[in-house]
């Protein structure tokens, strides 16, 4: 393969999965902006990334898939926001809950329902062809050959950053997130607010999984997120909360993990542990340079109590 | 008031007085738990009084069971006392999994050096190189934290990963044993592997792992720093206030915390293991923190929850071959067994809490 062809596959595929993690990352900033911190991101996106495969290989329908995934991930979130808002058990212990049971029970289901079989999805989403995406060198195809979700889960995070920035439901988040007292005192709700918050960010961490399954892998595995939930979480705080922030760190995210396959199939002699290692290194990285000054919303991971009229720290 | 004393004159009010007691909320965390799984047996076409039945059958009421589950326990009671530790700093080690990775590694590497000399050699020299490398893995987080207040929840997560390819990389290039073809160590042999107890299975990491309980609580509960380092948890500003310095208590927990979940690596390495193998990953981490509120982030009660996990963590490989249950059903019920205790901590932390589900926490 000439490098040319390399980079043009590697670029396209960069910038596809990218799109599972931009989505949970924005679900979470989403939480985190009400004060939500959930720490079950990872299980939630199991829960949407399996919901969505079967759904998508029993219906062989691509779309009812990703609507499953979204559908099971609003209702995690809504559990989530049943406990942690609701009830007010502690987020940090709660998130680790749902992560270990949603990668438990998606296991256990997949087993269950498949056996040791590995099936795959029928057919992949269409990508258009022609025209401007292979007239384009390089980055023709990935920018305009992707499946059509791909267009759609970025018009998803515009839209994120749309709500957050310029509707009353956006302020009310944000101000939840920063001083629930205050909102509170103005009539507003906290309770459903965050709940909202909870069921949105649930919502966009199932679709993400539900992404990753459908569109990118067209399989499930047990564990097939392989951590990307909890990226997602570092990309959230290193976005600074802001979903145009975060969908470029994703793809520059994206990028980091296709180099070290990129570096393979250019005969470059890295073991793929070391390449696998950068992401992480450069998360660390990033978090060290842009940490001070950072203002984390100053409600994160508390819980709101109304009699006492304050928040109650964990 | 007048309610909880009349309520305790009837035979119902003694009945609720009892069943609400704090000290019960673990076992009706675990009952929930167990609940949960019974009806996901249920929906999936198991039997699960047969399914349950087999398990204490052959996992528990056999000696095997016993011994294995302490075997088990063992190397979670370290990472338990880890992160009950800072937890009591108030901060959050979730570099568990890494730090345990790094000091498996530090310490088989040692092992391999020290293997010709004597077996106590070998192994206080591999538990000093473990308890060095977790102590220095886990001071980046730390120092991020205490410096520039970055969340240690994050870095932790990230140096999870970076852990685990580094480990791999790294056993696969210069610290690997170039005799045999897997990337892992040189092999401890069996004969010089921590000596077990009494014919049994049980090797004498169990006294250094109680052993260790035991200061814990005798450092938190006893001295000054102790006394400190859980006033900077229970409240940093008044802390501050009162001349501690938080911040390097924060540090200081988060890294004695990364060299105490050291310890499990070496402790596997220098028993069931005996080397250090790529992509070798535990995941003690997670467990950890359902252990310590298992055990009501109390310091005793690191020992029965270990107890508990080990005891799951052999089911799980038990019941795939028992009962047909795959092991993933063991990570449904650790997940419920989480979520429950996330509720009943709660409950017991705060008045709402209390007024709306029974007794306080002072019991």
């Amino acid at each position: 393969m000439n490098t040319e062809a390399v980079i043009t596959v590697l670029l396209s595929v960069a910038l596809l999965s990218a799109v599972p993690l931009a989505l949970a990352s924005v679900g979470e900033a989403v939480g985190e902006r009400a004060g939500l911190l959930n720490l079950g991101t990872e299980g939630i996106m199991l829960l949407g990334a399996f919901t969505g495969f079967w759904v998508s290989l029993e219906s062989s329908s691509l779309g009812l898939g990703l609507l499953a995934g979204t559908f099971t991930g609003g209702v995690s979130g809504l559990l989530f926001g049943l406990i942690a808002v609701i009830v007010g058990a502690d987020q940090v212990l709660l998130g680790l809950g749902i992560t270990l049971g949603g990668s438990g029970l998606t296991s256990f289901l997949f087993r269950e329902t498949f056996g040791s079989s590995q099936p795959l999805l029928p057919g992949s989403m269409a990508r258009p062809t022609g025209g401007l995406a292979e007239a384009l060198p390089i980055v023709g195809p990935a920018l305009l050959g992707q499946p059509w979700f791909f267009y759609l889960a970025w018009m998803i995070v515009a839209a994120v950053e749309l709500m957050l920035r310029g509707t009353t439901l956006g302020l009310r988040i944000r101000a939840v997130g920063e001083s629930p007292v205050a909102v509170d005192t103005v009539g507003i709700s906290v309770v459903s607010t965050r709940m909202l918050a909870a069921i949105i960010a649930g919502a966009l961490s199932g679709l993400a999984g539900a992404s990753l399954s459908i569109v990118e892998l067209g399989f499930f595995q047990p564990n097939v997120t392989l951590g990307t939930g909890f990226i997602a979480i570092a990309l959230a705080m290193l976005g600074r909360w802001s979903p145009w922030r975060i969908a470029a760190m994703a793809i520059v995210f994206g990028l980091l993990r296709g180099l070290g396959s990129g570096l393979q199939l250019i005969d470059v002699s890295v073991q793929s542990e070391f390449t696998r290692m950068l992401p992480y290194v450069g998360a660390v990285v990033a978090l060290l340079l842009s940490g001070r000054g950072m203002r984390v919303p100053s409600a994160l991971g508390q819980t709101w109590v109304r009699r006492r009229g304050s928040v109650r720290v964990r | 008031m007048t309610d909880r004393l009349h309520f305790k004159e009837t035979e119902y009010g003694r009945l609720r007085h009892i069943l609400t007691s704090p000290w019960l909320d673990p076992l009706w965390a675990v009952l929930f738990a167990l609940t949960c799984g019974a009806v996901l047996l249920i929906l999936t076409g198991h039997d699960p009084v047969l399914a349950y039945r087999e398990w204490v059958a052959r996992a528990i009421l056999r000696p095997s069971g016993i011994q294995e589950t302490i075997v088990r326990a063992i190397p979670l009671l370290f990472t338990g006392t880890a992160v009950l530790l800072a937890l009591r700093a108030g901060v959050w080690n979730i570099g568990i999994d890494g730090q345990v990775l790094v000091g498996a590694l530090a310490g088989a590497v040692a092992a391999s050096y020290l293997v010709g000399i004597s077996a106590p050699v070998m192994w206080a020299g591999a538990t000093v190189a473990a308890v060095l490398a977790g102590a220095t893995w886990a001071s980046i987080p730390a120092l991020l934290r205490g410096r520039l207040g970055i969340n240690e929840i994050v870095t932790g997560i990230m140096f999870n990963y970076i852990a685990i390819s580094m480990t791999a990389w790294l056993i696969k290039g210069p610290l690997g044993d170039p005799a045999v073809v897997l990337p892992q160590t040189r092999l401890i042999p069996v004969e010089m592997r921590l000596l077990t107890l009494g014919g049994t299975r049980v090797h004498i990491g169990l006294v250094l792992a109680v052993a260790l309980v035991g200061c814990l609580g005798w450092f938190l509960t006893r001295t000054v720093a102790g006394y400190e380092l859980r006033a900077t948890g229970a409240s940093p500003a008044a802390a501050a206030h009162g001349q501690i310095p938080v911040r390097a208590y924060i540090i200081v927990a988060l890294v004695a915390s990364g060299a105490i979940a050291a310890l499990a690596g070496a402790n596997d390495v220098l028993s069931t293991k005996g080397a250090f193998q790529g992509e070798w990953n535990p995941a003690y981490g997670f467990v950890a923190f359902a252990l310590v509120f298992l055990g009501q982030r109390s310091i005793i009660g690191l020992v029965p929850a270990a107890l508990v996990f080990g005891q799951l963590s052999y089911a799980a490989d038990v019941m795939p071959r028992a009962a047909d249950v795959a092991p993933a059903f063991f990570g449904v019920i650790e997940g419920t067994l989480l979520v429950a205790l996330a509720v009943t901590v709660w409950v017991r932390s705060t008045s709402v809490g209390r007024s709306r589900f029974g007794r306080g926490a002072k019991a």
